[in-house]
């Protein structure tokens, strides 16, 4: 078998890549391994596999053609044309002066475009149910201090039962 | 490096993880889970001019000096390593690909177990990685939270309540998290068997891969099974996912095991037999050579057939002394192949004799 990259030497590197039960192979000669640095793959964790296959391949990222070199992020300067190009987002401004490409991308890429995880220490009183807590807590201060206790007593359980679902 | 003595006592400690006492430790090499960083209002290090990475590596490595967890850590200066420097904390698992190749203020934090550590400005700007002995994810995970969470004190992430932590790749966005197991299956290759079961498993977002011999070049049959999906899935699912999958895989890396023994117990034995006795008594050894013997011997101990090997950890170290940075930086000089074969054989002798 020649290898896949240079087509004349045989290929002696032998990777294998699994993914949604489909099975990808990629076959390289010694060269080419070592010139991608692939030829130690155990002392790589999380070696990226689908990357190399990918920029082997070209995979197509649909977008539409106009706007994208005109529209550039005010933080980094980048247009979507030039996130495009290499793959890579400038900063996290991008994710907003971009969001309608990004959105098809990440759902193509995720298969998801919420995120559903952790939430930064800080970011927490501003977030979503999070800040539905916030709100919750200011409101039972103000109703303990009106001696609004029947009140106070709703509000605590339903902000026990917000922290739960958090979990 | 300016600093030579701190490479060689890097060099000369074994790495926490290596130390074979996790669960299931025959089977699952290691664990790992790393963590992608970005701070907010600051350009991802792929564009970011050289004084914006000298401001985000300074805001980072203020954090890590006032956390617990980093008292006792070491900051490597990646553009002050040589090739051969660098090749040493990328065969550690210290460093990535992409790391290998970056200029000024690029940085390795790594705590002296080497259980925890922290690359500033790669792709992003931290990422902050796990790595434990065994099938102990959820030990993992509970770790790199708690030393997240202590970094987030001094740090602005850049954190989207809809995306998640916003990452400079979109493969990434979201938790940022990536979770692996690396798996030793020669039962699996040997059998036949290794292709089915990746694919089966390979499932719910998840990836498994590996270099696997085809003839001359083996690698000593390792494969790994990660998270594809970092979006819309919460950190513990993944880790439960991952671990899992993994788990299935070991239990069919020890039938495949339980099959050899029972169908070519003889074969089986001289095979490894013949393994033990190269690596015991070679002058000059390739490290594909010693990759791929290692690998019948971890087997064969796994299976008690070799009484003469004490313990796991021995072969686990092994795997690594044997990598050629490795070899160079503890003899203190570059080295031809030659010598490199020669040292390694050296250092296998003496290593199985312990």
């Amino acid at each position: 078998m020649l290898c896949q990259i240079c087509g004349k030497r045989e290929a002696t590197f032998h990777f294998k890549e699994v993914i949604n039960g489909e099975v990808r192979e990629l076959h390289l000669c010694e060269v080419c391994a070592k010139e991608k640095g692939w030829d130690k793959p155990f002392f790589m964790p999380g070696f990226p596999l689908s990357n190399l296959i990918a920029s082997l391949t070209d995979i197509e990222i649909p977008f539409p053609a106009e706007e994208v070199e005109t529209v550039r992020c005010p933080i980094c300067g980048l247009s979507y044309e030039d996130i495009k190009k290499r793959g890579k987002i400038g900063c996290s401004s991008c994710y907003q002066v971009f969001e309608k490409y990004l959105t098809p991308l990440l759902e193509r890429i995720q298969g998801k475009t919420y995120h559903s995880g952790k939430i930064p220490q800080k970011g927490k009183v501003k977030n979503g149910l999070s800040k539905q807590i916030y709100e919750l807590r200011k409101e039972l201060k103000e109703v303990i201090k009106k001696e609004e206790y029947e009140r106070a007593a709703e509000i605590r359980d339903e902000i026990h039962r917000l922290e739960k679902d958090e979990k | 490096m300016k600093n030579k003595t701190t490479l060689q006592e890097i060099a000369n400690s074994t790495s926490g993880w290596l130390m074979g006492n996790g669960p299931e430790a025959d089977v699952v090499f290691s664990c790992r889970i790393r963590l992608a960083r970005n701070l907010k209002g600051f350009v991802f290090p792929p564009y970011a001019q050289p004084f914006v990475l000298k401001q985000t590596a300074e805001k980072i490595l203020n954090s890590v000096r006032k956390s617990n967890y980093f008292r006792n850590a070491r900051v490597i200066n990646i553009s002050e390593l040589s090739p051969v420097e660098r090749e040493f904390f990328l065969e550690k698992h210290l460093i990535s690909l992409e790391f290998i190749k970056s200029e000024d203020y690029r940085f390795l934090v790594v705590e002296k177990r080497e259980i925890i550590s922290l690359m500033i400005n790669e792709e992003d700007h931290f990422r902050l990685q796990s790595i434990f002995s065994g099938l102990q994810l959820q030990e993992a995970w509970q770790l790199i939270n708690a030393v997240d969470d202590e970094l987030e004190r001094n740090l602005d992430y850049a954190f989207s309540p809809k995306w998640g932590y916003l990452t400079a790749c979109p493969t990434n966005t979201g938790t940022g998290m990536r979770a692996s197991c690396m798996l030793h299956l020669p039962g699996l290759v040997a059998t036949q068997r290794i292709n089915g079961v990746l694919r089966g498993i390979s499932q719910l977002g998840l990836v498994a891969r590996g270099l696997y011999g085809e003839g001359t070049t083996p690698q000593g049959d390792f494969f790994q099974i990660s998270n594809q999906v970092t979006l819309g899935i919460k950190e513990e699912e993944i880790v439960d996912n991952v671990g899992k999958i993994s788990r299935q895989a070991v239990e069919e890396e020890k039938k495949a095991r339980e099959i050899l023994f029972r169908k070519n117990k003889t074969e089986l034995k001289d095979n490894i037999g013949r393994a033990y006795g190269l690596l015991a008594n070679a002058y000059l050894i390739s490290f594909e050579e010693a990759m791929d013997l290692l690998s019948k011997v971890r087997l064969g101990f796994s299976l008690n057939l070799l009484p003469k090997v004490k313990n796991i950890r021995v072969l686990n170290e092994l795997l690594f002394l044997i990598a050629p940075a490795q070899i160079q930086i503890k003899e203190g000089k570059e080295l031809s192949s030659f010598s490199r074969n020669e040292l390694r054989a050296k250092i296998i002798r003496e290593k199985l004799r312990e």
